[in-house]
């Protein structure tokens, strides 16, 4: 993955959102009442569960959509999925698993080095934009990846994506950028 | 004119005559023309003997019919709609521009930016105040005027963040690249506000320098520049021996008093902070800092680090110790004379020496213990297990066999870890073993076994785990009475609902409109419109910073703001057939809104636009309900205003409209005395203000 640097960069992943479907309506009250871990919403029409093994919280509306958050790998949003549609299926609903997809992955690295924005967003011209009125950091958008890198001047960068492999991708393809805006730090 | 065929005969000689204006056929006479327009000037004699020239300025942007309804309607009739969006948005642009006070090149390079976005299409969806104001602030960028996206949203009340989205959208479809803010471009603006007098110069200079070493101590990047501008420009002025405290420079700076500090203490942090005043101004330091954020990390760093070495020098002090305990042990035992046979045993009972060797012996007893409850364990497992190996066997066969051989010689790393008798040894074989092949086959199955069909793979489930999540019947109850005391409010709201449903349906009026049920909100029984506001601010809650006195005593003054851009909006609506009527109620509304706060009264001057044509389509009722309804209407929108400050979308805003007249008209007759008191209060207001009123129109 990080066969660009010599010494490796720790790309951490710190959030994969996930959404299935139970193929089945489900009533919410039923689940508001008889599970632990639960908030009903009936003002949004959602009831939020959260699980305690892989730590997620999930979202489910009675349509039987249902959207996972706070996983930190791919394979645990999976698992936490699948545990949650069995807690659904032991409270009496119809469930059935599908259309399992992974909708956004968050992750964050660190650079060794600062990065000066202003010369970063000038380099590059359309694809970055840096606003510091509005936000700290300069935003960077990589269309074919569908990603979103936030660079920040301390050097760390926070990677929005679809998947893994592209927030990967993503750190790869704007390593060189940063190295070449890169403030050498001096050790005071 | 070009020489044509006669339709009736076919002959192309055609006479055509100027003065009467008509074209003949010469072969066969007959009239191909009556009437022909010609493009000659022609000139009217008025009154005096003054003779003026007959037609009108058609502008060039597409057709325009000509206007019938005479000379008297400025607003746009007739035009196109594309034209109408143009001359409107000129229009916000100008009176927007000239209060940041742009030149007149600005304002038009902002008129071309307006004109791109609307071909472009990117006004849908958008208010065009929002468009406007982003259409502004690219031009201050480009052209590097000193004009944050703060005072724009300030002049706009609305939130900084969407104006700022917009603004971004707009650059990146208009392809504009907007140069980065430079803190220097602030620094002669907010010197001239903090008002130095003489020294304004003087000032600036040394504040810019301050911002120059600033910028080069990394300390901008990341940061807001009014906040660095803030800092320079005190420290400038504390330099040239001006008093100019902290709330002075906020107040024109527009950061808070914690931003300003900390910047103070960043540049405190810097060698530059050092030197004396006359070195500063001479001499420029060459070493460079790190941004401070990035110092700040290191610094919890080493604290980190810091922390794990004395946790780590602790442990290996801790671990001598227990050493040398041993230690001091083995030898007392070894010095002291071991007795054998009977007396063995009564030592055992009378030396308390001894004790600790029992307890040492009874130690070894221990770990076997905890091994049994192992084995145990380790057997349920296993059986567990073999079950579903022997039913993953049956399905596999081969594969399964070949991966319990790899696990064969793994597993005796794994047994040498494992201080077990040789008996748990034999029984914990098969544990790992068949963790081991398991789970390498579970990942076959789970790879093979395509969840295309929908069914729920149930490995790595515990179920008992699950039976955890769900409560047992007496926990539903507690439950369901907790949750249903909760929420008694939405219930009732929702049986209330459905009972209206109902009624409609029966009696055949019912709507199948997606209403969002809202709460009813009480109506306020106030006797003045400050009164109002005060107990609506009581029960939001919005701020009790509020000094309500001041409040009180802007009742008696009116609000320049809030009256300008009300008018503006009111000309931009289409004409109404009580002009005058509506002009005095405007100006009645606007008295009211010059009762409250600035910030209400900007609210309401926009909701107006809204309320206005709500009242337009209801016009039957008379002038004084119109007011009223303003009033009711005004002080229940703008506590949603209030509360849904920071967005401004235009559903909500159309919903409680329809929804407020009803509640209106049900209670109209009993406020209708107290709207009244209020009409003559501000009768009098307007009495006051005769000559500024005529003035705006």
């Amino acid at each position: 993955m990080d066969s660009s640097n010599d010494d490796a960069l720790d790309i951490i992943i710190t959030n994969v959102v996930a959404t299935f479907r139970t193929r089945c309506h489900l009533n919410l009250r039923t689940i508001a009442l008889e599970g632990i871990n639960v908030i009903y919403k009936p003002e949004l029409g959602k009831v939020l569960m959260k699980l305690r093994k892989p730590k997620i919280t999930a979202s489910i509306w009675s349509s039987g959509k249902i959207i996972c958050t706070g996983a930190t790998s791919e394979d645990e949003a999976k698992l936490g999925a699948r545990r949650l549609a069995r807690c659904l299926q032991k409270l009496g609903f119809k469930v059935r698993f599908s259309a399992f997809k992974v909708v956004n992955v968050l992750a964050v690295c660190s650079m060794p080095f600062a990065v000066h924005l202003i010369d970063f967003t000038k380099n590059n011209r359309p694809i970055a934009s840096y606003e510091p009125e509005l936000h700290p950091a300069a935003m960077y958008r990589i269309k074919h990846l569908k990603a979103t890198v936030q660079v920040f001047s301390t050097g760390s960068v926070t990677v929005t994506g679809p998947n893994v492999q592209n927030v990967a991708t993503a750190v790869e393809q704007i390593y060189p950028l940063l190295f070449e805006c890169r403030k050498p730090l001096c050790k005071s | 004119m070009s020489s044509r065929v006669c339709r009736t005969c076919g002959g192309s000689d055609i006479d055509v005559d100027q003065a009467r204006g008509s074209a003949v056929c010469t072969s066969c006479g007959s009239v191909l023309e009556d009437n022909i327009i010609v493009s000659e000037v022609q000139f009217v004699e008025g009154s005096g003997g003054v003779s003026s020239a007959v037609g009108q300025f058609v502008s060039a942007d597409g057709p325009v019919k000509a206007p019938l309804l005479g000379s008297g309607f400025h607003t746009s009739v007739g035009k196109e709609s594309r034209a109408q969006t143009l001359q409107g948005g000129k229009r916000q642009i100008q009176q927007l521009g000239s209060q940041l006070q742009l030149n007149q090149h600005c304002l038009d390079t902002a008129f071309n930016f307006f004109k791109m976005v609307v071909s472009k299409h990117l006004t849908r969806g958008r208010k065009t105040e929002h468009v406007i104001a982003a259409c502004l602030y690219l031009v201050c960028r480009t052209e590097g005027t000193p004009h944050m996206l703060l005072d724009l949203s300030d002049l706009l009340q609305v939130n900084v963040y969407i104006l700022g989205k917009t603004f971004l959208l707009l650059a990146r479809e208009l392809c504009i690249n907007a140069p980065a803010i430079d803190p220097c471009l602030y620094i002669p603006r907010f010197a001239h506000m903090l008002e130095f007098g003489l020294k304004t110069h003087e000032v600036s200079m040394t504040a810019l320098r301050l911002v120059q070493r600033m910028k080069r101590d990394w300390m901008h990047t990341g940061r807001r520049p009014s906040g660095l501008c803030g800092a320079a420009l005190l420290v400038a002025a504390r330099m040239h021996k001006f008093r100019r405290t902290v709330k002075d420079v906020i107040g024109v700076v527009k950061v808070c008093q914690t931003t300003l500090r900390k910047r103070l203490t960043e540049f405190e942090d810097t060698p530059t902070s050092q030197l004396t005043i006359d070195e500063f101004m001479r001499v420029d330091l060459e070493q460079e800092c790190d941004p401070p954020s990035f110092i700040a990390a290191q610094h919890k760093a080493k604290m980190q680090q810091l922390e794990q070495e004395l946790a780590r020098k602790l442990d290996d002090v801790e671990g001598e110790i227990s050493c040398y305990k041993d230690e001091i042990e083995t030898e007392l035992e070894k010095s002291r004379p071991k007795l054998r046979g009977i007396y063995a045993a009564y030592a055992k009972e009378i030396d308390p020496e001894d004790a600790e060797v029992l307890s040492t012996t009874s130690d070894p007893e221990e770990p076997e213990v905890e091994e049994d409850e192992l084995q145990a364990a380790a057997q349920h497992l296993t059986q567990d297990f073999l079950c579903q190996v022997i039913q993953e066997e049956e399905g596999r066969g081969k594969k399964t066999d070949d991966r319990e051989q790899e696990a064969g010689p793994d597993m005796e790393g794994v047994e040498t870890q494992r201080q077990a008798a040789p008996l748990a040894a034999i029984l914990g074989k098969l544990p790992s073993a068949a963790s081991l092949g398991l789970q390498q086959t579970f990942e076959e199955s789970e790879t093979d076994e395509q969840l295309e069909g929908g069914e729920l793979d149930l490995d790595g489930i515990d179920d008992q785990e699950i039976d955890k999540y769900i409560l047992n019947e007496r926990e539903v109850q507690m439950k369901t009475e907790l949750w249903m005391k909760q929420n008694a409010d939405y219930l009732k709201e929702q049986k209330e609902k459905e009972e209206r449903i109902k009624k409609e349906k029966e009696q055949g009026t019912y709507k199948e409109k997606p209403k969002k049920s809202r709460k009813k909100k009480e109506q306020m029984e106030a006797s003045t419109a400050g009164e109002a506001i005060e107990r609506m601010l009581e029960k939001k809650k919005i701020s009790s910073k509020i000094n309500y006195d001041v409040l009180r005593d802007l009742n008696s003054r009116g609000t320049g703001s809030g009256g300008g851009s009300s008018p503006s909006r009111a000309s931009s609506d289409p004409p109404d057939i009580n002009a005058t009527t509506r002009k005095r109620v405007n100006r009645r509304r606007r008295k009211k809104a010059s009762n409250a706060n600035r910030d209400l009264a900007a609210n309401a001057s926009m909701m107006g636009k809204r309320v206005r044509l709500l009242i337009s389509s209801t016009s039957k009722k008379k002038t004084s309900n119109q007011t009223e309804n303003c009033v009711t209407m005004t002080t229940d929108t703008t506590t949603e205003e209030a509360a849904a400050e920071g967005t401004p979308d235009p559903e909500p805003y159309t919903n409680p409209t329809p929804a407020a007249p009803p509640t209106v008209l049900e209670e109209e007759e009993e406020e209708e005395d107290e709207v009244e008191e209020e009409c003559v209060s501000a009768l009098q207001l307007v009495g006051d203000y005769g000559c500024e009123e005529e003035e705006v129109f």
